[in-house]
């Protein structure tokens, strides 16, 4: 499993990116976990109105470019899981088994997390509380790494320490890396790892040592033909294509990881961003189909309400602490309406920017005499669901793009979206842009 | 260092507690059961599937590669890299479209003819890097026969 790729420099360069990655996630991921269920006293930004959008575009984006960076970081650590010894002591195995949870937790966030996007759910556990509490064992399990590897870490966090002057990884024993030295010259094994290598290499079976390197088509770099170093020459070995090889070794890998980053973020991207829409292959949405042309995550047939979002006698009910009114279409927009641009960003990951035209949150709770700086909560007419009921708090209820929504792009909200009323806030999760609405109650 | 490390592993060990705590007070025991089966799964699919799949395809490739010069190696080794990680995410969005979508705005693409149509196009792209490096060697190598005959 020693290769010219699996040491504790690539380690430390794959591990860098996958763990600012990993604190992207967790930051963007506790922001959205904060939105929807806030701790008390808490107030939002409402502008930018695309915060949300871009906060959580990144959540799915860089989680998505997780997913080869898991593999590379995982394939460069590969042969300390078959390391000899398994376990030296107790502390090596508590090390051990914490890289168990880390790996489990990472593998099962990513893999449920992208599954999620396709709103597909085979599991036997609820997503959103699974994906929260991981989030935490993910993030403890990455600081005890970096606290346990720090020595490894900080040996090899700089190129110009880890490599000699031909291009060659510098093994270090004294840090406590658990990866073998790699060796293009070495002796092979005996037994059967020899004889595969062997044939990997396409080396006769009698031979002791590996083939002498052939590579007289690619002109050696100038700088590259200097004289061995005292490094090699000490070590009795002057070869100094083997840095050459090493080098462009280390390059293809690093090569392939951009080349997969790259393409899984550029082909799925465009579901959240204007930038890769036309590149938009993988995504599990697109912009600009669906009702009034924007897509749709629940349905009115799925949330149960075909008959009482569309009843002649709807009405909105507006309760304030001293009067409460009710309100039909056509009175609504009596109240005069308002138009706002603001995005739908759903916690899967896809936004499209709309054009809304509705009552004013503010004009509502005016129309009861209650303060638009107000705590409202919302009440759908769906029958069931974790989001019937959505609270407000005073800071999206008195800005003025907080709209009841009775239009979309131009038309009659669509029974998707929302007939025959529905709310749009700024900054805030699609799954808190309340639709069918029943019912406005505020609460202080 | 040393005291670093102390901190570093004590508060990772507090948060993995709180992320316990968390999931106990929010998962169902039965669910947490599941969830463990699914973690345990995990951990079995890595060690005993994919690393020693990765360690033969390697092994393939390092054969394979053999007579090939550096830089074709590199193009088939990030395609072929490309190429599985597209079709590990892909593959999922496939099964959860066969699965059956909520609406038809959810995963709206014919998935399978992209994925077969990207595939394809990093295959060519393969072969035309090895037809490319297999002429390029002939040319040198002929290049190298006639001035030794001469």
């Amino acid at each position: 499993m020693a290769s010219p790729n699996r040491n504790a420099r690539s380690a430390v360069v794959v591990g860098r990116l996958l763990g600012i990655a990993f604190l992207i996630c967790f930051g963007t991921g506790v922001y959205s976990h904060l939105l929807q269920d806030p701790l008390p006293g808490m107030r939002f930004p409402t502008r930018p109105v695309q915060l949300y959008q871009f906060t959580q575009g990144l959540h799915i984006t860089a989680g998505i470019a997780i997913i080869p960076l898991l593999l590379a970081k995982l394939n460069t650590v590969m042969p300390a899981l078959a390391q000899d010894p398994p376990v030296r002591n107790v502390l090596h195995f508590l090390e051990r088994a914490s890289i168990a949870v880390f790996v489990a937790a990472s593998i099962v966030q990513v893999a449920t997390g992208l599954v999620n996007t396709f709103q597909w759910y085979p599991w036997p556990f609820p997503f959103r509380q699974v994906h929260y509490a991981l989030a935490y064992v993910i993030i403890g399990s990455l600081v005890i790494h970096i606290g346990a590897k720090l020595r490894v870490i900080s040996r090899y966090w700089r190129k110009r320490d880890s490599y000699d002057a031909d291009g060659r990884f510098v093994h270090d024993d004294t840090v406590g890396s658990e990866l073998p030295a790699y060796d293009a010259t070495a002796a092979y094994p005996r037994g059967i790892t020899g004889r595969v290598m062997r044939w990997a290499d396409g080396a006769g079976p009698g031979r002791a040592s590996r083939p002498e390197p052939t590579e007289p088509t690619e002109p050696t770099e100038p700088t590259e033909r200097t004289e061995p170093t005292e490094r090699t020459e000490r070590a009795g070995r002057p070869d100094p294509t083997a840095g050459r090889r090493e080098r462009i070794a280390r390059r293809g890998f690093f090569t392939g990881i951009a080349a997969a980053t790259a393409g899984v973020v550029v082909l799925t991207a465009g579901q959240s961003s204007k930038l890769a829409e036309p590149f938009n292959v993988f995504a599990p949405r697109k912009r600009h189909i669906g009702p009034n042309g924007l897509p749709v995550n629940r349905t009115a047939r799925a949330a149960g309400v075909l008959a009482t979002a569309t009843a002649a006698d709807w009405s909105l009910t507006v309760a304030g602490p001293a009067v409460t009114r009710m309100f039909s279409r056509a009175e609504l927009v009596a109240l005069g309406t308002t138009e706002a641009a603001l995005p739908i960003s759903c916690v899967e990951g896809w936004s499209q920017m709309a054009t809304w035209k509705g009552v004013r949150m503010r004009d509502l709770l005016r129309a009861v005499q209650a303060d638009p700086s107000s705590h409202v909560r919302v009440t759908s007419l769906e029958r069931h669901g974790g989001y019937r009921i959505m609270d407000m708090g005073p800071e999206y209820a008195s800005d003025p793009t907080t709209l009841v929504a009775l239009e979309l792009n131009g038309a009659t909200l669509d029974l998707d979206h929302g007939f025959p009323a529905r709310i749009i806030a700024p900054g805030r999760p699609g799954v808190l842009q309340t639709k069918w609405i029943a019912k406005i109650e505020v609460l202080s | 260092m040393r005291a670093a490390r102390i901190v570093l592993v004590v508060v990772g060990v507090l948060v993995i507690a709180f992320g316990a705590y968390v999931m106990v007070t929010t998962v169902r025991p039965n669910r947490i059961g599941g969830l463990a089966t699914w973690l345990l799964g995990a951990v079995i699919l890595h060690d005993a599937i994919l690393s020693p799949f990765v360690v033969l395809v390697g092994l393939g490739l390092r054969r394979a590669g053999r007579a090939l010069r550096l830089w074709v190696l590199v193009v088939v080794q990030a395609a072929v890299v490309l190429g599985s990680v597209l079709a590990l995410v892909v593959l999922p969005e496939i099964a959860a479209k066969h699965h059956g979508a909520k609406n038809p705005t959810v995963v709206p693409f014919d998935y399978t003819t992209r994925l077969l149509v990207v595939e394809g196009a990093l295959l060519l792209v393969v072969v035309a890097v090895l037809v490319v490096g297999w002429l390029t060697a002939r040319r040198n190598s002929r290049v190298v026969e006639t001035t030794t005959i001469s």
